[in-house]
């Protein structure tokens, strides 16, 4: 897919084909007209569906008129980054979808390229995480869960997505809060959500830890029990506490934006802010929001910029606690 | 058969060597002070103490001439410009699908591959490569959109 | 019966000449995409995943289903007739398959394939059809403890490819699993063996590695020989299994194809493995041990129908409980979300049209695959008639579409390469490569279990022996390495 567009692209512009192209004169003023996005993982997943819905709200709104998505997967985004970094220096028109998944990797494997050196565009999705345990299980608040957790920590088995990872993170961050220590988590890291679930369902571990939306349609058929969420606020249309209700100083969303490569003209970036803010604001994207269930958290420019180094000192210090950084 | 097989010794100082590469490796690997009742350099240090032990146990094997393989191999002549052709393919292949993309690598490859296996025609190698590559491209890369590298000299990048 | 029913209302959204047209697209561009390693159904049903935004979800899954299904199919034509297995579930295939194409047997070895395989794919989709709901209660009992203890299991049968030297079997099996040890450890997050380069950080592919030792090795290997003229492969008898072919395939058709579905369908069976146990049940039980790494037909029929039928059980935790339990199935959901469709346990309640018209498309597919399938194995064979310069050349290009399609890394490249010499070396030395493969599968998979058994059981190893599963499987493994060796010692007695 991705070649056969940019070999048509380039077919295009080089012959008479390019005249034909309907609007490719029109639309010659617009700031951008063809937006690169690089995904630091494979297909599939958060980042590329991200992309991919972004690319069809634009279009949609008629904001661009083509985009183009590359995929570098791997170790959450610590591979692809050095190349968005390096190799796409100064592209105007390059967005990299990444978010807090890709914080945290860089910490953990120590890598030599920051995210801080991209320039920030805008937060846009979040997604809040929630504690979950089977139905069998005899803790029925957070409250509980937390008392059994300081008793004997080794006795709590947790299950949730790789260690160092967002799941691995809050489940540091809800024992620091409890006055225990990060580093005790008995932490069983699964490869996937799958199989995290399949260990729930089957009452193999204690409690689990992931994104709401892996493990939301099993709480709402009644087969796992929501003691808590990450989320700063109640939800609508779900009865489940917030973790700072059930009495634990914790919030965290796992959140995404979009960044642009280093080396960008001032105006570059504007127009990239710009174009960002209006896509936010068109019907399409608000429609994929809700039909894909993610949080508007838009956030742009230098406000971005900002939250995104507290984010990473924040990040940074739990992942010290838990002995990973 | 009571004689010294010599590469077959060679062999298993490499397997030994690669046992200790790896068990130095294993040490270098940062145990975290995580609650994790079995940490990451358990199952390395079995992999290697394993590779350690076999190799040693071929060496032995190799020495006291108790390693028993297929008689005709030791004695077949070894045809070093084949094998040369199919590495000068190899590297040619590897340093060029970056810079000049996937059809120019891969009908090199083929060439060489070729003239390694006894072909004197380089001529029609090129010719049934250059085919063979631009169908493969074209199916693959255009028909079912996978990148396999860019096309002929790097247009689509 | 209410299943009957609602199969039928499946049928009919399958039977529907686009939704026909869908499936044909899928079988097609599934086998295409199966024949070169590396891409498989997962990472092609990802790149599709755009056309949610233009198709109805039916049409969809329909094309995805097919995809999956000829992935499985493609995957073993390249296995047997060129040494490259195109996924991981069709490795054991190359061992003996590619042994009788060698002999001039390929279109046999094709065709118990493409039987065996739409035997084994037909009997799933039964499964899947009519016991996925208890299947799935039985599959979640299996906790990180049971795995490790099914995991010995597996490794008992690793005895069957180690080939006239245990020693060198063994250490081909260490290099496997060390190979396997590389990369981020999900346990705790640490890099294993990477040497400072991100591109091993999530571990070596084990297709590059497969391809690497079976194809680029064997190339490596004959050009390193005295060429000797022609060395063309004679095509053997009919392009068509003969009586003895049919009898002898049949019963690992069955057993490969009631193994595979069960571990399919467990959370964290994956396809490889059944593949392995089959091969091993296979070789245990033919009445001609002895042609196994020759070209055995039995090693070609039951593995291949053990990996179409745990592909079928793959489907049965995510329609029944929207457990994504691997890489396309995860893929597969994630295309649900994007039509606001929400998998999970109710998923069959709230979209039995859609469930079901997935479920009457498998049987479709199936169909469509044997038909496809059948009349082109004799046509395939005949590529082994090409002589030796350009078949070599063709199989290293197409090695390096697989390879440097996954990442478009030429360090992958160079990675293939490399192991492709380690390739040569062990068939130089007469070291088996398979148990390498294996290794390299199943020792991350116990590793991670045992550890996650360890965590949860708090450090206590008796955990292996009080829970009833793991301790049944931990007997069995027993069983399976006691009994052979009893059974030898008292023929020599009675001697």
């Amino acid at each position: 897919m991705l070649n056969r567009r940019s070999f048509l692209q380039t077919t295009a512009c080089a012959g008479t084909m390019a005249a034909l192209l309907p609007g490719y004169a029109r639309n010659a003023h617009a700031a951008i007209d063809q937006v690169q996005f690089f995904v630091p993982a494979n297909p599939g997943g958060g980042w590329d569906q991200t992309a991919r819905s972004m690319e069809q709200a634009m279009k949609s709104a008629n904001l661009i008129k083509g985009a183009q998505v590359t995929n570098v997967g791997g170790a959450g985004g610590a591979v692809g980054l050095p190349q968005f970094v390096n190799q796409w220096k100064g592209r105007g028109n390059a967005l990299m979808v990444a978010g807090m998944v890709m914080v945290g990797a860089l910490i953990t494997n120590k890598s030599p390229v920051k995210v801080t050196q991209t320039v920030p565009i805008a937060r846009l999705t979040g997604e809040f995480e929630v504690i979950v345990v089977p139905n069998e299980s005899p803790f029925k608040t957070l409250k509980d869960l937390m008392a059994a957790f300081k008793a004997d920590p080794a006795k709590v088995s947790w299950a949730g997505g790789s260690a160092g990872g967002t799941d691995h993170i809050l489940a540091g961050m809800l024992a620091k809060a409890a006055g225990g220590e990060a580093k005790k988590v008995s932490y069983v890291a699964y490869s996937g959500g799958g199989p995290a679930l399949a260990a729930l369902l089957g009452n193999q571990v204690s409690c689990g830890v992931s994104g709401w939306g892996e493990f939301s349609e099993q709480v709402k058929a009644g087969k796992l029990r929501a003691l808590a969420i990450s989320a700063d606020k109640r939800q609508p249309g779900l009865d489940v506490p917030t973790i700072k209700e059930a009495g634990f100083d914790v919030e965290l969303y796992n959140w995404r934006g979009v960044f642009a490569p280093p080396g960008i003209k001032d105006a570059d970036k504007k127009a990239l802010i710009e174009l960002v803010t209006r896509m936010r604001d068109s019907a399409p994207w608000q429609e994929q929001l809700k039909t894909r269930e993610w949080t508007d958290v838009f956030l742009a420019g230098d406000a971005y910029g900002k939250y995104l180094e507290a984010e990473i000192t924040r990040i940074e210090g739990i992942l010290k606690d838990l002995g990973l950084a | 058969m009571d004689r010294l097989r010599k590469p077959e010794a060679c062999l298993a100082l490499g397997v030994i060597a690669l046992g200790l590469l790896a068990l130095y490796e294993t040490t270098q690997i940062p145990v975290s002070p995580m609650y994790a009742q079995v940490g990451p350099t358990a199952v390395a240090y079995l992999a290697s103490a394993l590779l350690i032990g076999l190799g040693a146990l071929l060496l032995v094997q190799s020495v006291s001439g108790r390693w028993v393989s297929d008689p005709e191999e030791s004695a077949t002549e070894f045809d070093l410009r084949g094998l040369g052709w199919l590495l000068l393919g190899l590297v040619l292949n590897v340093g060029l699908i970056d810079p000049l993309g996937f059809i120019p690598a891969s009908l090199l490859l083929f060439a060489c591959t070729a003239r390694a296996f006894g072909s004197r025609r380089p001529v029609r190698d090129v010719l049934i490569g250059l085919a063979l590559s631009a169908i493969a491209y074209f199916g693959f890369a255009e028909l079912l959109g996978i990148n396999i590298g860019a096309g002929l000299l790097g247009i689509g990048e | 019966m209410e299943t009957l029913d609602l199969l039928a209302n499946g049928f009919a959204v399958a039977l529907q000449p686009m939704n026909l047209l869908w499936a044909l697209v899928g079988v097609t561009l599934g086998t295409a995409i199966g024949v070169l390693p590396g891409l498989g159904p997962a990472l092609t049903i990802a790149l599709l995943l755009p056309i949610t935004f233009s198709v109805p979800p039916t049409a969809a899954f329909i094309l995805f289903a097919g995809i999956y299904y000829g992935a499985m199919y493609g995957g073993s034509t390249t296995s047997i007739l060129l040494n490259t297995p195109g996924e991981s579930a069709t490795i054991v295939t190359a061992l003996e398959g590619n042994k009788m194409a060698k002999k001039g047997r390929a279109a046999s070895a094709l065709a118990t394939a493409a039987i065996g395989s739409f035997v084994a794919g037909t009997i799933g989709t039964l499964g899947l059809t009519f016991v996925a709901p208890p299947l799935v209660e039985f599959a979640l009992k299996f906790g990180p403890a049971d795995y490790f203890s099914l995991m010995v299991v597996a490794f008992v049968a690793v005895s069957a490819v180690l080939g006239s030297s245990t020693l060198r079997g063994l250490t081909a099996l260490s290099f496997g699993i060390l190979l396997g040890l590389v990369g981020i450890d999900l346990q705790t997050g640490q890099a294993r063996f990477t040497f400072g380069l991100p591109e091993l950080l999530d571990g070596i592919n084990v297709i590059v590695v497969a391809v690497g030792l079976f194809a680029v090795g064997e190339t490596l290997y004959l050009a390193a020989r005295p060429k000797t003229g022609a060395s063309v492969i004679k095509l053997q008898g009919r392009a068509w299994m003969t009586k003895e072919d049919w009898q002898r395939s049949w019963k690992p058709w069955l057993r490969g194809s009631f193994l595979g579905f069960p571990f399919g369908a467990l959370p964290a069976g994956g396809a490889e493995v059944p593949t392995f146990v089959s091969y091993f049940l296979e070789k245990k039980l033919s009445k001609k041990p002895e042609e196994f790494g020759h070209g055995a037909i039995e090693g070609v029929a039951g593995p291949e129908a053990a990996n179409n039928a745990s592909a079928a059980g793959v489907l049965v935790p995510m329609l029944a409980l929207g457990l994504p339990t691997s890489a396309t199935a995860a893929i597969m959901l994630s295309a649900f979300q994007s039509y606001g469709i929400n998998p999970g346990p109710l998923l069959l309640q709230n979209q039995p049209e859609l469930v079901w018209g997935l479920i009457a498309s498998l049987y479709v597919g199936n169909v469509m695959l044997l038909v496809l399938n059948l009349p082109l194995a004799g046509l395939w064979a005949k590529i082994l008639t090409i002589p030796a310069p350009w078949l070599y050349s063709g199989i290293l290009v197409f090695a390096t579409i697989g390879t440097y399609g996954i990442s478009q890394s030429w360090i992958d490249l160079v990675l293939l390469y490399l192991i492709g010499g380690v390739g040569y070396l062990m068939r130089r030395f007469d070291f088996p490569t398979a148990p390498a493969v294996i290794g390299m599968i199943l020792g991350p998979f116990a590793e991670q279990e045992f550890r996650r058994a360890m965590t949860i059981s708090a450090g206590d190893m008796t955990t292996f022996v009080t829970r009833p599963l793991s301790l049944t499987l931990l007997i069995i493994a027993v069983l399976l390495l006691v009994v052979p060796l009893l059974l030898r010692l008292r023929t020599r007695k009675a001697r």
